[in-house]
């Protein structure tokens, strides 16, 4: 059968080939083509693309006798521009410290984009490192809305999800996982690691390979041959020098013993997504008890979508099978729905808005360095305008110089880029551990293809910008006047509408970033300042977690931490000393509770508190302030603290000591009696409202995995060793981690924040900074422009103030019309910030009072300098000058 | 002038180009010249190169030029034939005769077994 030659190609050929030869040429094509289908269609395919990418490439020349003695083509436009390159760039030389200063200005502003960009490139739009990851999903439950008020997702319950595996139709596969602590010993210091359970199918879903050996099999998720290991290619390197005998070697894991079966391959880690960043995954090999809870939600579930199903047909069977499930298990289910996003979606989520808008400050940056630019072009052409005239007289059109003027522009805008590159990457290398703490897939961020086409993009973009108001202008001169010898030059007069805009526009946009800046480190100090409902001052925590293997019974671990907490407390500089299961501010359980005498309502009706088991010293230790009724004491038995707010949910004005309530998910039978009520603390963060909270007594249940902290007269971090050594003393295979102060918790999660206000901070004094310069300039260049003016006036009676009250009207009102359409600016991006703020409004009337004030002032010092100069202007010299 | 007029120079592909035209005779057209080069020489040059060559050779007066008739299979296109005139082939005998006067006696060393 004929095969056709590649259409595009012959089309592309019909348009580049002359005429004379076209029909030749093509047939020529054609007829080896048909020849080489015969052998490889593809190769055939192949040879006529190369063919065609060779002809269009170097286009076989048209005879000189054909009718066009200078033939107009593509070519002609091409060697112009080339030309007009050329000789922007010696141009461009001939002047170094013009092209010096603008190069660096445009530097700077297209190295903080191409910065913020390749973050951004990284973070949102570069698709996770796995095969096919627009095909991977998160499901997730959705509580129910009365009793988790605004809680749009939760864990999933084991049950629940063997059933949606059951189930569901739209996926390939799907597996579960949480994280379980173990305590590693056997060679060295007990060390404490945190690996990935996960369920039979999680790497398949993934389908990520091991590097070495393999991973799960399905039969390993059971309880009897769950004893096995893949390690992440980081613990392989560190704990067993990347030997590749690896295999087969056993791990001791709270006193047991796994063998290791693989080895995942370091791109396998994600940083952003837990559970790839764990030093290594055991099978989370369920017993049928485990498997059958419904009501408890404690997995987390990934799965992979089957081709062609999206995530919206997805999201309707989940929704079917929830209300299934609702029907049939109606105690436990009732109200609690499903919900399926993209993986992506959930990594990315929480700095989306952040990003978009530092994207849209450092835009607002490269802008104002645009105006500057624009700025600097404009002056230089008026002082070119002799050269303009000259080659418009010698037949150049406007067209031709205009560009001439625009190409100038663009070169120096892509040598600017070309530093800025280089400035972006050395600031992404400078803050990497910055960053590591504020993004998702920080260690991912680096400069590629994506990001420098950007910066080109940008580079080119910018050029056109800052050169087409000059280049209009220029167009526009008149020749006759310019080629007049000794003309006057109104230099300083001459689009002088054009450079106030450019200083109106300049201040307005500085207006917009220092205005949120401004916001956004007001917003971050009322967060500091924010009574937590705790004293996180001289405040040290650490977390130390007791292997169930070494540490079998409740007594044991009660035991432990008594031991560990008196030692604790006999050291110098030590107040006291409690534990807790989680820490304020890091989440924690989150439960439904039922009240005295009422019967256990339906899921969806239940009240839910936070849940939290101290000991006793607990609320001394963080200084929580106990409101009435009595702290825990050693001996009580069955006894729990209430929150205020949980007091108030609860039991509403109702006196609550000495009521009773229970939690089902705990114990259906144990009853617990408040005996106190305590200062509500803000659990969910900051900017959150107080949760309401229950507190229950460790002793009465075997928890092996607490937070320590003490209250010390001494900077806290100087007694890390001591606490150490004193858990040592009762256990040396017992490790303890993440030894930190109480504010440093508490600064963790205000780290985006952080990040958002120091970027912002860092955006607008440049912008406020290449604002001053450019009014300066501005106005610097009009008294130049204006000093016969300026000098006829003060030989007429002038006084000196008046000549500086004339530049400085000159400087100010553009500046102020700046500040007033800047205002108005910044309340419409404030909109943008909304989210982001707290205690304080976006378009904070006092922020943008001070931010203007500062404006004004600014604008005001850079026009004082050229006005002095103006004043001190000898009007006899200056007469005679001109 | 120090070179002989009457006679021209070729430039190594013009060589080749013309050595094709010679050998493929009446069937000498882009393409057979450019499968033949690719064949013998082993270039696999383009075919604009080719048509270059030839058409800056035809300009020097060594080739002339007919069209023939359109064929199926280059879809209805037709083919334009070249052949060697009296001047191009002195101008290949040149230079064939100047590139075995330059490799008298080189053969142990050029050839390849």
């Amino acid at each position: 059968m004929k095969q056709q030659a590649p259409r595009l190609a012959v089309s592309l050929l019909g348009r580049r080939v002359p005429e004379e030869w076209r029909e030749f040429l093509l047939g020529d094509l054609e007829e080896e083509f048909q020849i080489r289908v015969q052998r490889s269609p593809s190769a055939a395919r192949r040879w006529f693309w190369r063919q065609t990418l060779r002809c269009l490439v170097a286009p076989p020349r048209a005879r000189s006798h054909s009718h066009h003695a200078f033939p107009i083509s593509g070519d002609s436009m091409l060697r112009t521009l080339v030309a007009d390159i050329r000789y922007s760039s010696r141009v461009l030389l001939r002047a170094p410290s013009f092209t010096l200063a603008v190069v660096a200005v445009l530097a700077l502003g297209i190295g903080a984009n191409t910065a913020i960009f390749s973050i951004v490139n990284t973070v949102l739009l570069r698709p996770l490192p796995f095969d096919e990851p627009e095909r991977l999903v998160r499901l997730f439950h959705v509580p129910p809305q009365a009793t988790f008020p605004g809680m749009p997702r939760f864990a999933v319950s084991a049950a629940n999800f063997y059933d949606w595996q059951r189930d569901a139709r739209s996926y390939e596969r799907m597996a579960l996982y949480r994280f379980r602590p173990f305590t590693l010993t056997g060679g060295g210091p007990a060390e404490a690691v945190v690996a990935g359970a996960v369920g039979d199918g999680f790497f398949d879903t993934l389908r990520a390979k091991p590097l070495l050996g393999r991973v799960f099999l399905p039969e390993e998720d059971t309880p009897a041959r769950g004893h096995v290991v893949v390690l992440s290619n980081g613990f392989w390197k560190s704990h067993f020098g990347a030997a590749p005998e690896v295999i087969g070697r056993t791990l001791m894991l709270d006193g047991e013993v796994y063998t290791v079966v693989g080895v995942m391959p370091a791109a396998f880690s994600m940083a952003s997504w837990s559970i790839t960043h764990r030093d290594m995954w055991v099978p989370i090999a369920y017993k049928d008890a485990d498997r059958a809870v419904r009501d408890n939600h404690n997995d987390m579930v990934v799965a992979r979508l089957k081709p062609g199903v999206d995530i919206a047909h997805a999201n309707a069977e989940m929704k079917d099978i929830s209300q299934r499930l609702e029907r049939d298990y109606p105690k436990e289910n009732t109200g609690w729905g499903a919900t399926v996003d993209p993986l992506q979606e959930i990594l990315v989520r929480n700095v989306r808005t952040s990003l978009v808008m530092l994207l849209a400050a450092v835009a607002l940056v490269l802008l104002i360095a645009c105006a500057n630019v624009g700025n600097l072009l404009f002056a230089r052409s008026l002082g070119r305008s002799k050269e303009l005239a000259i080659r418009t007289a010698l037949g150049a059109g406007r067209a031709r110089v205009f560009q001439q003027l625009i190409i100038e522009a663009i070169v120096l805008a892509t040598a600017g880029g070309a530093v800025g590159l280089l400035i972006a990457r050395v600031s992404l290398a400078a803050s990497a551990t910055l960053l590591a703490n504020q993004v998702p897939r920080a260690d991912e961020i680096s400069v590629d293809a994506r990001v420098m086409l950007f910066a080109l993009a940008v580079s080119i973009l910018t050029g056109i910008l800052a050169g087409v108001l000059p280049a209009i202008r220029a167009g526009r001169a008149d020749v006759n006047d310019a080629l007049k010898e000794g003309g006057r030059s109104d230099a300083g007069t001459i689009g002088l509408r054009t450079r106030r805009l450019l200083i109106v526009c300049e201040v307005a946009f500085s207006l917009v970033l220092l205005t949120g800046a401004g916001v956004m480190i007001r917003s971050l100090l009322a967060l500091q300042h924010v009574d937590a409902g705790f004293d996180p001052h001289n405040v040290l925590t650490m977390k130390v977690g007791l292997p169930e293997t070494r540490y079998k019974t409740p007594a044991q671990t009660t035991a432990f931490y008594n031991d560990a907490l008196r030692r604790f407390r006999a050291l110098p500089g030590v107040q006291e000393a409690a534990a807790i299961d989680d820490l304020p501010l890091t989440g924690g359980s989150q439960q439904p509770i039922v009240v005295d005498g009422h019967a256990e309502l339906l899921p969806r009706d239940q009240p839910t508190v936070a849940v939290r088991k101290i000991t006793p010293g607990y609320l001394r230790a963080m200084r929580v302030p106990l409101l009435r009724g009595r702290d825990f004491a050693e001996d009580d038995v069955h006894v729990m603290l209430v929150s205020r707010a949980a007091a108030k949910l609860l039991w509403g004005d109702i006196d609550p000591i000495g009521r009773q309530a229970r939690l089902p998910l705990e114990s259906k039978t144990v009853v617990q009696t408040v005996v106190g009520v305590v200062g509500d603390i803000r659990e969910a963060g900051l900017s959150e409202n107080p949760v309401a909270t229950v507190y229950e007594f460790t002793r009465e249940h075997d928890w092996s995995h607490l937070a320590l902290v003490a209250r010390t007269s001494v900077p806290p971090l100087t007694l890390a060793q001591a606490v150490t050594a004193a858990v040592r003393a009762i256990d040396p295979e017992q490790p303890v981690e993440e030894i930190r102060t109480m504010e440093d918790v508490r600064d963790d999660t205000l780290t985006s924040q952080r990040f958002s206000a120091l970027l912002l901070g860092l955006f607008a004094s440049v912008a406020l900074a290449l604002a001053s310069v450019g009014i300066y300039s501005v106005l610097s260049y009009i008294v130049r422009g204006r000093s016969r003016e300026i000098g006829i006036r003060s030989a007429l009676g002038a006084k000196r103030f008046d000549v500086v009250r004339l530049v400085v009207v000159e400087g100010m009102t553009p500046a102020l019309i700046g500040v007033a359409a800047g205002a108005i600016a910044a309340l419409g991006a404030g909109r943008l910030m909304a989210k982001l703020v707290y205690g304080v409004s976006a378009s904070d009337p006092l922020t943008m009072a001070v931010v203007s004030a500062t404006l004004v002032g600014v604008a005001l010092l850079a026009s004082l300098i050229p006005a002095y100069r103006a004043s001190r202007l000898d009007p006899s010299e200056v007469l005679r000058a001109s | 002038m120090w070179f002989r007029k009457d006679t021209a120079i070729l430039g190594d592909f013009e060589q080749l180009v013309l050595f094709g035209v010679l050998r493929l005779e009446d069937e000498a057209y882009g393409s057979a010249i450019r499968q033949e080069i690719h064949a013998r020489s082993g270039r696999d040059v383009s075919i604009n190169a080719v048509y270059t060559t030839l058409d800056r050779l035809e300009l020097k007066g060594l080739l002339r030029s007919w069209v023939g008739d359109p064929t199926p299979q280059r879809g209805g296109r037709r083919r334009k034939f070249y052949a060697a005139t009296p001047a191009g082939l002195a101008a290949a005998r040149q230079a064939y005769g100047a590139f075995r006067a330059m490799t008298v006696g080189l053969a142990g060393r050029l050839e390849t077994k």
